[in-house]
């Protein structure tokens, strides 16, 4: 193809030369001249550069997180967050290869490339509806996310597995972690909130069942200016529902908030008496107690296994009846089984039961807090020795229920404490009910051993014989009788003939008592009268006579006085202070 | 690409000009001197200056924005409390997913084919004028005439989107904001423009075709 004229339009010198003039040079520019136009797809260049430098810059590493499901999850929408702040997107969703989880592969921004580390966590943060409150609102209207915990290792990781519920702790959230071990769960979940006089103060972060030794440990979070109140004397109990209780001072009922009712909650609290210590370090182990008052009774350390063997029956001795001494609960029964005693040739039953020494501590002569098996033996024989022995009591008389109770029974037979297969054997004693059982049955077999059949033969001869003598009195009897009436007919007839004559005696005496007492009264009227002359007489002579005596009483004292009166007269009477001078 | 003249199979000395703006034709004087239609004061040129150089810089520039026009967001949008950003072709491929198959295929045609093609068109313009000057000339002429005509279309994307940024303002609930790639992208429509602008169509007609009367 030839070359065609693309000249450029001031291209001029193309003017066409006449023939005879010579045809002038005309020398290609050696490079084509340049337009500033060039600039611009320069800029454009660098403008795509940057935003390709920019983009380059600003896209971090991609991860890929498992999940067992992709509820949620969107290509291309999901974002990631770590403390509410987008960090990246998911870019695609799919299946693994066998299909049992799925897998989100994500792109992070470059600014967060470091949260790709070993230790971090991810979950798909959803709206979440419980008992303890609503969380993940924010996701009803924005669809779910991812939430990000980010981890503090430094080694880059690029395959994680997702946790299916979000963590309660997150990293860096101040407070302190502890670990409760419970007997059963309650009411409690993750979540439960945690009480100190009421208020809350942490929750609840997770649980686990340690199968192999069936052990329940409840992992609880308190929140950070509250952790110096968890000491290592706090006492934690579960404070679900409601506990009501009849005591001297009558029916109570104590509950923590209405929120831990419903939901289940822990409260702690510190004994009034043991002294407030420091606080306890993260991930310190307590006892999660059942309630308030177990959990504030004192501590009962661990529990001594021993042997009580009854003869009685045992009905009404649950499992957890209380080992009483002296009113203070010092063990618990945990079982109870029947036993073949040969060499007595009985079955006697066994009672296994839990023992607290710490309960015992006081009675300890050493220092309290020597608690080896030895000393424990040693001071339950100090108290067998001394008497103690178990016996079963009934604690309620309606439901029959029964107590083993520790008491001092100083007329016992010394016994010693038996040890066998590491478990003590403790003397006992027959309980008041099976006592007084054992009594009537003597009694009713001594009455059985009364020979009732004789005595009542010989008294059936007895009568038979009172009969005939009867029967060999009667004649002699009828006779007597016969007399006697006779006797009492004579004496009535007697008596009939008398009557006219002692009536008249009768009238006779009545005229004269009628007699005397007119006398009488007349006798009254002269002398006992107050008007009567004598008694008025007598009345006068007695004034005389008083008179008398005064004087008499004057003129001795007069003498006493001034005996020489009796020569000299009366002595003269001393002057009278003049009336002038009285103040 | 050749600016200077080969003097070889010259046509004759060109002495009428065209005014491309009032169609006007004026006698070309022999002096170098700026020239201005008497009727109505247009510029007058011969050739474009510098026409394939501009058109090819133009192009040049509008496919590297091509690039990120396409990849990166042209439209952010916040809808109760999630950030989504939008790419063009993210765009269309939600619209065809939710089934508006139609309007995915007018989206498409305007904001990917459609400047697409335009600069592969003025891309082979430019080249078939330097180096197959007689190679189908009316065809080439008549996809001159079709990019002139369709260019300025591909701003649609650009006022819908300026108009949801300006309108969607419901605070958390809904907005949308304008991205970079918006900006590439309304860089790429405008450069295509000069392009075709600076692209002179005489070119095309200049070499004498040997079947061409």
């Amino acid at each position: 193809m030839s070359d065609p004229d693309v000249s450029a339009p001031d291209s001029r010198a193309a003017a066409p030369p006449d023939a005879a003039l010579p045809e002038p040079h005309i020398v290609r520019s050696a490079r084509p001249r340049l337009s500033l136009v060039w600039l611009v797809p320069l800029l454009a260049l660098a403008i795509g550069a940057s935003l390709v430098v920019r983009s380059i810059l600003q896209t971090g590493p991609r991860i890929e997180i498992e999940f067992h499901t992709a509820e949620g999850l969107e290509a291309g929408k999901t974002e990631v967050r770590y403390k509410e702040v987008v960090i990246g997107r998911v870019q695609a969703v799919t299946l693994r290869d066998d299909r049992q989880h799925v897998i989100a592969e994500v792109q992070l921004d470059r600014a967060a490339a470091g949260v790709a580390v070993d230790d971090t966590s991810f979950w798909v943060v959803r709206p979440r509806v419980g008992v303890g409150g609503i969380s993940g609102i924010g996701t009803l209207l924005s669809g779910a996310y991812i939430g990000v915990d980010a981890g503090v290792s430094s080694e880059a990781r690029s395959r994680f597995t997702g946790l299916e519920v979000a963590p309660y702790v997150l990293r860096g959230e101040p407070g302190s972690v502890f670990i409760l071990r419970a007997a059963d769960l309650g009411s409690l979940d993750v979540g439960s909130p945690i009480y100190y006089r009421r208020t809350r103060v942490g929750r609840v972060v997770g649980y686990t069942l340690d199968a192999p030794h069936d052990e329940l440990s409840v992992k609880i979070f308190i929140e950070a200016p509250y952790t110096t109140l968890v000491t290592p004397q706090t006492r934690f109990w579960n404070a679900s529902g409601v506990d009501l209780s009849i005591d001297a001072n009558g029916l109570s009922v104590n509950t923590q908030t209405v929120a831990s009712v419903l939901a289940g909650g822990i409260a702690f609290e510190q004994p009034a008496d043991s002294p407030r210590g420091a606080a306890a370090a993260g991930g310190t182990g307590f006892t999660l107690f059942a309630d308030r008052k177990t959990a504030m009774a004192p501590p009962r350390g661990p529990a001594l296994p021993v042997r009580l063997v009854f003869d009685g029956s045992l009905r009404g001795l649950a499992p957890g009846a209380p080992i009483d001494f002296q009113g203070v609960e010092i063990g618990s029964v945990r079982s109870a089984a029947l036993h073949h005693d040969a060499e007595h040739r009985r079955y006697p039953v066994q009672v296994l039961a839990d023992l607290y020494p710490l309960r015992l501590a006081t009675l300890r002569s050493g220092s309290p807090t020597a608690q080896a098996k030895d000393s424990d033996q040693a001071l339950l024989q100090r108290l067998v020795d001394s008497g103690l022995r178990a016996q079963l009591r009934s604690g309620n008389l309606l439901t029959g229920q029964l107590y083993v109770a520790m008491d001092f029974y100083p007329k016992a037979p010394p016994q010693k404490l038996k040890l066998q297969g590491g478990v003590l054997t403790l003397p006992t004693v027959p309980g008041t009910l099976s006592e007084l059982q054992s009594q009537v049955a003597e009694i009713v077999a001594k009455l059985s051993r009364l020979p009732f059949d004789d005595i009542g033969r010989a008294l059936t001869d007895t009568l038979r014989q009172a009969d005939s003598t009867m029967k060999d009195l009667t004649p002699e009897a009828r006779q007597t009788l016969g007399a006697l009436q006779r006797t009492l007919g004579s004496t009535d007839a007697a008596i009939t003939t008398l009557a006219p004559e002692a009536q008249a005696r009768l009238g006779e005496l009545r005229r004269v008592m009628a007699g005397a007492q007119t006398a009488i009264e007349r006798l009254d009227g002269s002398l006992l009268n107050d008007n009567a002359p004598l008694q008025r007489d007598l009345a006068q002579t007695l004034a005389e006579v008083q008179r008398a005596a005064q004087s008499l009483r004057v003129l001795t004292d007069l003498l006493q006085r001034h005996p020489e009166s009796l020569l000299r007269g009366n002595p003269a009477d001393p002057a009278l202070p003049e009336r002038g001078r009285a103040p | 690409m050749t600016v200077g003249a080969p003097a070889t199979s010259a046509p004759a000395a060109p002495r009428w000009l065209g005014c491309e703006c009032c169609g006007l034709v004026s006698a070309l004087p022999a002096d170098g001197a700026l020239r201005h239609c008497p009727r109505c004061q247009h510029v007058l040129h011969w050739r474009k200056p510098q026409s394939l150089q501009r058109t090819w810089a133009y192009l040049v520039a509008a496919s590297v924005l091509y690039v990120p026009a396409n990849v990166l967001p042209i439209m952010r949008t916040t809808q109760a409390f999630r950030d989504r950003p939008h790419t063009l072709m993210g765009g269309i491929a939600e619209l065809w997913h939710d089934g508006a198959w139609g309007l995915a295929l007018i989206v498409f045609i305007a904001s990917i084919a459609v400047p697409l093609m335009k600069i592969g068109a003025l891309a082979l313009l430019a080249w078939s004028a330097q180096h197959a000057p007689q190679w189908r000339r009316l065809e080439r002429a008549r996809v001159f005439g079709l990019i002139e005509a369709v260019g300025h279309w591909s701003m649609l994307d650009v006022y819908v989107v300026v108009l949801l940024a300006a309108m969607v303002r419901f605070g958390a609930l809904a907005s949308a904001q304008a991205g970079p790639g918006l900006l590439a992208f309304a860089a790429v429509v405008v450069l295509t423009m000069l392009a075709a602008h600076s692209f002179d169509p005489r070119l095309i007609w200049q070499a004498p075709a040997p079947r061409d009367p």
